[in-house]
């Protein structure tokens, strides 16, 4: 359906307009919303992550587009909620305790609410038990740890660490400026991404 | 204002090095306002600002950093913004005694501006405002607005700073490399762009601070480019100590003292005429760097 391509690039656009106009059109011919979200939404913002990784768009670029799919979303949701449909997975996320910092913690929200992710976003300055707390409250299959500082990046080692001793065996991403793959090999969380695209990688491969 | 641009046409000049990472290794905790201790612990941040004076730094950044209303709320400090950049100038302000200048800090807000975020142009402009008259009541000579990545921010904090009066303004942004010889900032912002819009909106200094993994081939790369998209607006430069590395669980740079000191002269070679330190660079740094301009 050619409705559903457009969906596609007016959300890459960001055009709020014109992507919940066409959700609308495609509501009323009868599509499934699931089929929306997964064949028109999605792939727009993954459309827009590849794009980031190879430094062809920004976070600009990257904003503009999730708020138009958020827009899409708050008519989509309703119906999947009404029919039972949650998403697949839930991902815990948050920005570590000493650290206030959010942009990239929200920017990584948003790219795994793109890949239709139940994202559960516990702020800033979260103490490891809280995390802790969080993803078994909500079953979670991912918890994500951002820190934009060196100086709070030991506390991704006591969150980790957290976890492990509390027997809890989720899978533990980690993200940040001046976070490495070797730093989350030191510190055993399962996964490290560069930047919010990836990230949405990282997510898929540890939860499959 | 015309003090520190006419000195500067005559010879370049150094300015300071990291200021957050010396106050933890005085005790500061991780998660802790460092400009708490603006009025806290005063003599840990002069301690700071004197060791980089006596290491022949001319110009002093003050501990303010994080000082605007919208980034103090985060901490539950917003009622104290004032009391804290002007403690915060006067502290540099001292160090600095007659012959060095005092840059007032200006960092980034901590959100976007609008439409990608909520906050208005005129809101921000009256919040950086709030934040520069108190950095000259307590005797700012310039403001830097620093670590910039959306030149629309960037260009509001200079507005605002130049609402305050005729006082310099500096203007630096955060790079990350994006491609053979490229360098953007996170908003996906160039070097000719942003150096442009800082320029046509009154910044008198222009350049970059930080930086994503920079190396220092990289850093002459960017300061060429600098150079070339200031035109007549002289050039300032405060990189890394080089690239960090993970040692052991903890993030170090690890560029000695010598080696930062190496690349002052094709810095200043190439154009640049304040050259200073960001994350990772200590008095020691800044003292090698010194002896490096003296020797120009």
């Amino acid at each position: 359906m050619s409705e559903l391509q457009d969906l596609t690039a007016a959300v890459e656009k960001g055009n709020r307009k014109e992507a919940t106009r066409l959700t609308q059109v495609l509501l009323d011919a009868g599509m499934p919303p699931l089929d929306i979200v997964e064949s028109g939404l999605v792939p727009a913002m993954s459309n827009v992550g590849e794009k980031f990784k190879k430094n062809e768009v920004f976070v600009p670029e990257m904003l503009i587009a999730a708020r138009a799919m958020k827009e899409a979303m708050a008519m989509i949701q309703p119906l999947l909620t009404a029919a039972g449909i949650k998403p697949k997975y839930t991902a815990v996320i948050g920005t570590v305790q000493g650290d206030l910092h959010d942009i990239g913690k929200n920017l990584v929200a948003m790219m795994l609410k793109g890949a239709n992710f139940n994202v559960i976003d516990v702020g800033v300055n979260v103490a490891p038990e809280k995390f802790l707390a969080a993803a078994k409250e909500n079953n979670a299959h991912l918890v994500g740890l951002s820190a934009l500082l060196t100086t709070t990046m030991p506390a991704m080692k006591t969150t980790v660490d957290a976890f492990r001793e509390a027997g809890v065996q989720t899978k533990i991403m980690i993200g940040g400026a001046p976070i490495t793959q070797q730093f989350a090999n030191e510190i055993g969380a399962d996964g490290y991404s560069p930047d919010a695209a990836s990230a949405v990688d990282l997510a898929q491969t540890l939860v499959a | 204002m015309n003090d520190l641009l006419t000195v500067l046409a005559t010879r370049p000049l150094l300015c300071d090095g990291a200021m957050g990472t010396q106050l933890l290794a005085k005790g500061l905790t991780s998660g802790e306002c460092g400009m708490l201790w603006n009025t806290g612990r005063p003599e840990a941040v002069r301690g700071v600002h004197d060791a980089y004076r006596r290491s022949g730094c001319n110009l002093l950044t003050t501990n303010t950093f994080g000082g605007t209303l919208s980034a103090l709320e985060r901490h539950g400090l917003a009622a104290r913004m004032a009391e804290l950049n002007r403690a915060g100038a006067r502290l540099a302000r001292e160090a600095a005694g007659d012959t060095g200048w005092v840059l007032g800090d200006i960092g980034p807000f901590g959100d976007f501006l609008e439409p990608l975020g909520d906050m208005t142009a005129d809101e921000l402009r009256a919040i950086f405002r709030a934040q520069a008259q108190a950095l000259i009541e307590g005797g700012a000579d310039a403001l830097l607005v620093e670590t910039m990545s959306d030149p629309a921010e960037a260009e509001t904090a200079i507005a605002a700073a130049k609402d305050c009066g005729d006082f310099a303004v500096v203007a630096t942004y955060a790079f990350q490399k994006t491609g053979d010889a490229e360098f953007r900032t996170m908003m996906g912002t160039g070097v000719g762009e942003a150096v442009e819009r800082a320029i046509a909106a009154g910044a008198d200094l222009v350049g970059a601070n930080c930086g994503t993994a920079l190396s220092f081939p990289d850093y002459l790369e960017l300061a060429r480019q600098l150079v070339r998209a200031a035109g007549k607006t002289p050039v300032i430069l405060q990189p890394n100590a080089g690239a960090p590395q993970v040692i052991g669980g903890e993030t170090v740079y690890l560029a000695t003292p010598a080696e930062m000191a190496a690349i002052v002269a094709p810095l200043v070679d190439i154009g640049v005429r304040v050259v200073g330190g960001c994350c990772g660079t200590s008095p020691a740094h800044l003292a090698a760097m010194g002896h490096a301009v003296s020797t120009l």
